[in-house]
């Protein structure tokens, strides 16, 4: 912030070589990933977004929309070491994050105990059905996410980097769920929406999986690589303009803020946080260098309002009575915050 | 109940000789430099909450526990673990959830084998209570017991499991955070539970140029270091001197007199009281706007208490010892509104301090 207009062309100048790389860099996943994903072009570029940020992601849908496969694959495609954990009712936190047992050593026959890493020691964890499992269990996982550590017995070992949990949730009225209070699901950078896919793409997929081709896809990135890229997104310049627009339409989601819109307090029982406001910023930032741009712009910022926003705004009573949905309020808002000039 | 004289911190005694002698003037002002160092290395990563931090502070300083009450993602969780750095102690967060059992806060034994003998024993695992600072987040979410289990420890700075009891590690706080939204599934903390804590603070969004701010700062490459600025011995030591500072007579009068006339069924009570409330602050409430002040007028490096010092920590002291009653919910009056009305009732004595 400090820095003077020149050093800042500068810094900008650095950097455009390494935004090319990212732009590249997303071709090339989405050209493999084309290989086996049929359509979900706006997910694909969500998930992009939110993995070159350094986010976690909560994948939404209903079942059968390939969110499973997208997440084997990019896993694949990044070179990324991949654990898969069906979340279920008798499911445990040491089942995650792994446990102590005692174990005889062969040479002396004393018995010690030993840390057995548990699946969350990898690059990329798929936390499947998510809200199958109680409270604690939900719980150590977000803590995982959080400080990216597991501490058992009083040691701290470092989980690899870099370090993703993509987590998909069963639908809410389905019995014997247990819904991620909003404070957790605060934890997620994104919760991107996964749709059926239209009749042609459907016939598409159809032809293919029973087909007799097999398709092999290529690594084209490395984790280390991605790790390095999420510095570089992090340079990128949030102008002041569109910063202030940013937290101009989180605050007006709130509806204790004063001069909050009057739908906003008849539709909304909470608002996004501050969390939502550095998640924009932090999304808009990444989609603009996957664009191999040194800049944000409004749109970068149009493009991941709502992923950022969906799981974050509790909807009231009354917007349930009136059939008011997430999106349809999320849009209203954008549609009355002030665009920036000139951006 | 704990008075002023009880509750010192037993000193180690390998640390005894590291006792510095020092007036207390000497001492006032290292203490009140102590606290612009803190607010300068927690100002390097936290942007505004002035009040909250300055309350957590407070509360550290008189060794009290503290209750936050706020919506998620206001950055509770940097902000202790901030202080926390910048104090040089240990830090631990534990998630509250509905399946949380009181062994996942105190420990547990577990059976393990004496390398040297061979023979097996029980040994004790010690549970995330066993360090300086603790937040409990989202407390009202876990069940009774547990949270009994949590206030017992904040209480007695011990936990006993299966008869045997270990001492926690001093200092040790607690600063729990309640979630205001979303009351379903929740267990509201017990009114004779709540009393455990020193202070209760209310935690709101930050303005929006300050939000504006914290989006610029997090989400680029500069990362500000929290440089330690006072060991746990030394808060220690400081919260003695806290302890130690002369109050004069009229303001404890002043104190015990804002608390007591805050319970509807005294015959003092003011008529509002009586109309709106349906429980009024313990003896605790007294202790507590006390303590408080006195670690409020030593921050400021005063070694003498004013009403004003009482004053500025009475929201804090009040807002979760009055209890409101239905009347008062009907007519929006909440317990802010009874501590301010309290206030302009009873008079502050005459002599000016």
């Amino acid at each position: 912030m400090t820095s003077t207009p020149l050093a800042e062309t500068n810094e900008q100048d650095e950097l455009l070589p390494h935004l090319a790389r990212i732009k590249e860099a997303r071709l090339t996943i989405l050209r493999e990933m084309r290989k086996l994903v049929v359509g979900q072009e706006e997910a694909l570029n969500q998930i992009l977004i939110g993995m070159f940020a350094g986010g976690h992601l909560m994948l939404q849908g209903p079942p059968g929309t390939a969110k499973t496969l997208v997440i084997v694959s990019l896993a694949k495609v990044m070179n990324l070491d991949f654990k898969r954990i069906q979340f279920t009712p008798d499911l445990m936190p040491s089942d995650i994050s792994g446990t102590e047992i005692l174990e005889q050593d062969q040479t002396t026959g004393h018995r010690v105990t030993k840390f057995v890493a548990g699946p969350v020691f990898c690059n990329l964890v798929m936390a499947d059905e998510i809200n199958r499992t109680p409270p604690k269990t939900q719980a150590g996982l977000l803590e995982v996410m959080q400080e990216r550590q597991v501490t058992i017995g009083g040691q701290t070992y470092p989980l690899p980097k870099p370090f993703y949990v993509m987590a998909t949730q069963i639908s809410m009225e389905q019995e014997g769920t247990y819904p991620l209070p909003e404070a957790q699901q605060d934890r997620f950078m994104l919760s991107i929406m996964m749709n059926y896919l239209t009749d042609d793409q459907e016939i598409e997929v159809v032809r293919h999986s029973t087909g007799s081709t097999r398709v092999v896809l290529e690594r084209v990135i490395e984790g280390a690589e991605l790790l390095e890229f999420t510095g570089y997104v992090r340079r990128v310049t949030l102008p002041p303009q569109i910063g202030q627009f940013i937290v101009d339409l989180t605050c007006a989601t709130r509806p204790s803020v004063a001069g909050c819109p009057d739908f906003v307090k008849d539709y909304v029982s909470w608002g996004a946080g501050l969390r939502a406001s550095q998640n924009i910023a932090l999304a808009s930032k990444s989609a603009a260098a996957l664009e191999g741009r040194s800049v944000v712009t409004i749109a970068d910022v149009r493009k991941v309002i709502m992923p950022v926003l969906r799981h974050r705004i509790g909807l009231s009573f009354r917007a349930e009575v009136d059939r008011v949905s997430i999106e349809d309020l999320i849009g209203k808002i954008v549609a009355i915050t002030p665009t920036p000039q000139g951006a | 109940m704990a008075t002023e004289t009880t509750a010192e911190p037993a000193l180690a005694p390998e640390q005894e000789g590291q006792v510095i002698e020092m007036s207390a003037e000497d001492a006032i002002a290292a203490i009140s430099q102590g606290k612009e160092k803190i607010l300068h290395e927690v100002r390097k990563v936290i942007v505004g909450q002035n009040q909250v931090v300055e309350d957590v502070i407070t509360t550290f300083f008189a060794g009290g526990h503290c209750l936050i009450t706020g919506v998620p993602g206001l950055a509770k969780t940097l902000l202790i673990s901030s202080l926390g750095r910048a104090l040089d102690l240990k830090f631990r967060r534990v998630q509250f959830t509905p399946d949380l059992m009181p062994a996942d806060i105190t420990g547990t034994e577990v059976l393990e084998e004496d390398r040297t003998t061979g023979t097996r024993n029980m040994k004790f695992r010690p549970g995330p209570v066993f360090t300086n600072i603790l937040l409990a987040d989202e407390i009202n979410r876990t069940p009774p017991k547990t949270q009994a289990a949590l206030l017992e420890a904040m209480q007695e700075h011990q936990v006993t499991v299966s008869g045997v009891t270990y001492a926690l590690e001093e200092p040790f706080f607690v600063l729990a955070t309640q979630n205001p939204i979303e009351q379903e599934g929740t267990y509201p903390l017990p009114e004779i539970q709540q009393d455990r804590f020193m202070f209760s603070l209310i935690i709101d969004y930050l303005p929006k140029e300050q939000e504006l701010e914290v989006v610029n700062s997090t989400t680029s490459v500069n990362v500000q270091d929290v440089a330690k600025c006072i060991d746990g011995y030394t808060l220690m030591l400081y919260q003695e001197i806290v302890r130690q500072t002369p109050v004069a007579e009229p303001i404890i009068r002043y104190a015990v007199e804002l608390t007591a006339r805050s319970r509807p069924g005294e015959k003092d009570a003011p008529q509002f009281i009586k109309d709106y409330v349906s429980w009024g602050a313990s003896i605790r409430g007294s202790h507590y706007l006390i303590l408080g002040a006195k670690a409020r007028a030593v921050l400021s490096g005063r070694p003498y208490v004013t009403i004003k010092d009482v004053q500025s920590v009475a929201a804090a002291v009040l807002r979760h010892r009055i209890v409101t009653n239905f009347r008062a919910e009907s007519e929006g009056i909440n317990s802010e509104e009874i501590i301010r009305r309290l206030q302009e009732t009873v008079s502050p004595p005459k002599s000016g301090l």
